[in-house]
Parts: C-alpha cells; sequence; structure tokens
C-alpha cells in the first residue's frame, strides 16, 4: 500500500493492491513501465541515460541509470513478484525522453535514450504499446497497481494518461 | 494593484493591454527596490570568487568575521552528508573541506534564502525548487567551463549559475495563474519560448530583472551581464560570452537533469553560437549530466538536510 517514489537511476515493482509508483521530473529521462496482466504486477525505471560505458561502477550500484543496464534489471526484479523472468508477455510503456528547443537536436539526450531503450526492448523479445515521449516538456508519471493506469503531470497543464 | 483574473485579461483591448503592462513594470521595479541586499561576507566572497587568484586564506578571514555564517559553515560540515570522522571547530578546515564555492552557497543561503526558498507560485514551482535549480545550474556551470576554448573562471561560471534565475523570485509573482495560458501559447507556436511569453505578458523577463537585482547588489561583471544573457549569450559582449554560454549550457542540463523551476522546463532555446566558445561532445556532455546529479545530491543534503529519493 502507498506510493513508491523512484529517483533517478531508481527502479521498482509492485503487485500490492493500492499501491502506486511515481517518478517525479523526468526531463530527458524516461520512464519505462512494465505491466504484467497476468500476475497484475507493475514496474518503473527512472533511465538517465543511454550507456552504461560512461560509467561501470554507477552501472553497478545503480543500474536502473542507464539503459543498458537498467530494462533487465527491471525485468529481474519484475521475476521477483513471479512475472515471466524474460519479460515475455508484459505491456511496455514509455514517458519522458523530453528535450530543449534546438531545431539541430545537439544534445537530444531524450531521443538517444528512447532510441537505446527501444533497442534493448526487442533484443528481450519486447515492443512498446504506448509512448508519450519528446517534446518540450519535462513530466512527472504514476503508475497504478489496482488499474494499470499511468498518469502524466506536467506544470501549467492538466494530467493526462496513455 | 489588482490582479487579473485571466478571462479579464482576454478581454482587455491593445490600448489597455499596453497600460497595464507598463503599470505592471514599474510594480516589478519597485519590487527589486525591496529585495534585501546581501549581507556584508556575502557580498565579499562573491566579489573575492570573481579573483581567480585569491588566497584560501581570505575566505576563512571573512568566514570568522560573520558569527551567523560560521556557525552555519560548520553545521554544515559536520552534517551526515560529509561524512566526517569526528566534528570539527575549525572554520579553516570547514572551508577546506566544503570549498569556497559551498561556503559562498552558504552564504547566498543565510540572506537570499527567503527570497529563494520560497513557492515559485508564477511557475507552479514548489519551495526550495530555484535554489535548487541555481545550485544545480552552477555546479553544471563550473563544469561546463573546462571544455571552454579559452581560459574561462569556473569560480565565476559556478557565482553565475547560483544567481542566474534570481529574477524569478519576482516575476513569479507577476506570473501566478498564468503559467497554464504561457504553456498553451508555447505550444501553439503563438510565443517562441518562455522568455519571449514573459516578456510579451510583463513587457519584461526574469533575465532582465535578475539584471536589476544583481546592480542593485551591486554585483561587479561579469555576473549582471552572464544573468542578462543567460538564454541570449550570442547577444552579450564578446569578454563575458563565454561565460554566458557556460552557464547557459548548466541551466541546460539542469532542466534536463529534471530540476528546473515548474512550467517552463524545457520551454527554451539552446544558442547554437555554443560550439564557438565551448567545445564539449555529446558523451563528454553526458558525462556532466551524471557528475552533476552526483555533486548536487550530496550537497542539496548537506545545505538543505534534504536526503535524496532513494535510487
Amino acid at each position: 500500500m502507498g506510493v513508491l517514489t523512484l529517483g533517478v537511476g531508481g527502479l521498482g515493482a509492485a503487485r500490492d493492491p493500492g499501491t502506486v509508483i511515481r517518478t517525479h521530473a523526468l526531463g530527458s529521462c524516461v520512464a519505462v513501465l512494465l505491466l504484467d496482466p497476468k500476475t497484475r504486477s507493475v514496474g518503473m525505471a527512472h533511465i538517465a541515460l543511454p550507456d552504461s560505458k560512461i560509467n561501470d561502477r554507477k552501472a553497478q550500484e545503480t543500474p536502473g541509470y542507464f539503459a543498458d543496464t537498467g530494462i533487465p534489471a527491471l525485468v529481474r526484479e519484475m521475476s521477483r513478484l513471479g512475472c515471466n523472468g524474460n519479460g515475455k508477455g508484459m505491456i511496455v510503456k514509455l514517458v519522458g525522453g523530453a528535450k530543449i528547443m534546438d531545431p539541430n537536436n545537439t544534445f537530444n539526450i531524450g531521443k538517444r535514450n528512447v532510441l537505446a531503450i527501444k533497442k534493448v526492448l526487442w533484443a528481450h523479445g519486447m515492443g512498446v504499446v504506448a509512448e508519450d515521449v519528446g517534446g518540450n516538456i519535462s513530466r512527472t508519471v504514476s503508475l497504478d497497481v489496482n488499474t494499470g493506469r499511468v498518469v502524466i503531470s506536467s506544470a501549467g497543464r492538466n494530467n493526462w494518461s496513455i | 494593484m489588482e490582479y487579473m483574473t485571466k478571462a479579464e485579461w482576454g478581454r482587455r483591448n491593445e490600448e489597455q493591454r499596453g497600460q497595464e503592462t507598463m503599470d505592471m513594470q514599474e510594480e516589478i521595479i519597485a519590487k527589486v527596490q525591496e529585495i534585501p541586499p546581501l549581507s556584508t561576507s556575502a557580498a565579499e566572497l562573491v566579489t573575492l570568487m570573481g579573483n581567480p587568484d585569491h588566497e584560501l586564506q581570505k575566505t576563512v578571514r571573512i568566514v570568522e568575521c560573520d558569527a551567523a555564517l560560521t556557525a552555519r559553515v560548520l553545521q554544515v560540515v559536520n552534517s551526515a552528508g560529509f561524512g566526517l570522522m569526528e566534528p570539527t571547530t575549525s572554520i579553516a578546515r570547514a572551508v577546506s573541506y566544503l570549498g569556497e564555492k559551498m561556503v559562498l552557497g552558504i552564504a547566498l543561503d543565510a540572506c537570499t534564502g527567503s527570497t529563494l526558498r520560497r513557492p515559485l507560485e508564477g511557475y507552479e514551482g514548489k519551495a526550495d525548487t530555484l535554489w535548487e535549480h541555481n545550485l544545480r545550474t552552477a555546479i553544471a556551470s563550473r563544469e561546463i567551463a573546462k571544455f571552454a576554448r579559452e581560459d574561462l573562471s569556473g569560480d565565476i561560471a559556478f557565482t553565475g549559475g547560483l544567481l542566474h534565475d534570481i529574477g524569478k523570485a519576482i516575476v513569479s509573482e507577476f506570473l501566478s495563474g498564468f503559467a497554464g495560458d504561457i504553456v498553451s501559447k508555447i505550444d501553439a507556436g503563438d510565443a517562441t519560448d518562455y522568455v519571449s511569453a514573459e516578456h510579451e505578458m510583463l513587457g519584461t523577463d526574469h533575465s532582465i530583472v535578475g539584471y536589476e537585482v544583481a546592480r542593485r547588489w551591486k554585483l561587479a561583471s561579469p555576473l549582471p551581464e552572464i544573468i542578462r544573457f543567460h538564454h541570449i549569450p550570442s547577444e552579450a559582449e564578446k569578454g563575458v560570452r563565454a561565460l554566458a554560454y557556460a552557464v547557459h549550457l548548466g541551466d541546460i542540463i539542469a532542466m534536463m537533469g529534471g530540476i528546473g523551476t515548474g512550467s517552463d522546463d524545457m520551454m527554451y532555446h539552446l544558442d547554437a553560437g555554443f560550439s564557438e566558445f565551448i567545445q564539449i561532445s555529446q558523451r563528454e556532455f553526458e558525462k556532466i549530466m551524471l557528475e552533476v546529479e552526483v555533486e548536487f545530491s550530496r550537497t542539496r543534503s548537506s545545505i538543505f538536510g534534504k536526503e535524496d529519493i532513494p535510487s
């Protein structure tokens, strides 16, 4: 029961009814959300950068920080709740990956994050069913175990769902 | 002045709006004059940081002459975030452990805290949002300065970052209730970015107001200019342009990392001219994002006593 709040690089899974997983102010970071219809479990990772080669130590300490280490770690976390350990059958949603206003897309880490995440997901045989990514919006996202509902909020806007 | 509702704002004709904007500009200027002055020690530290050849001993002396600052510095250095084996009562040791930039941050917090820690209602930002964004920008700006094509002072980039959005503390009040309208306007392409939307509505914007605050505080050049041009560094005078670019990129790194000030997050342009002054690759930029986050978390928990959300 309650709210499980994830920081940058955080990941978590839950199946207790009434639990909500939330992460704030994604900026260029991307939240990967997994929903397992079979066990009615959900999981989330707040991924900051695409590639763990940039800092091996950080990847070991906080695997959720990077796309290539975060997704396998999230699937492992979900498997502890009885989900399939290879991620098969899970519903995947992505939120975040915003960018600063720049027609040249310099430093578009948000886009690089999304691409790296999709690459890792494909390697696991998983595909994204819904996404709210890109744009000039810093998003906060929450995922409800009871309903599987994904609610996105951002200052100056009404909440929306995917 | 009575503030308009959104519906009232929409009904005004252009002439009335022009008058309203002028009135608002006058009110904003009056608010700048009301902002509390910097403490003597904070002002001295800012000046000292502007001199790249200064001695550490001078920082120690400034802190020692301010009893309240001495107490706060010792409190921070002995906090759990710094993990000293034994508590210290020596200011010289505390300054050496914390670093001068951190001491400057503590001094500015002590005298501007009430202004910088208030919620930014106009941006729908929570309490401490502005301080945290400024701190994150300061750390990032100092790191970016290392990649400058010319020799650039990391100390000045840090101080510039720490103060770059000070104008938001004032304009926020005048934008209260309008964050949604501004965001919609930008989404619809009716304003190019958040600064221009502020300017259209208020006749001024947070970077201009911040420049006026810096002048009221008698901050030495290039700090007022860094504040003024942190969104448009290409328009700064050549002598301060590289520093303005360092803070410009530091600000962007802070927003990308999710530490912005609210409704305006990510709604600013990257000034493409940065590469003339800052030589940085995508990979180096990502490394800085990671390093900045680590240092920010440690500093925040020491200054604000806030623990990070567990990863």
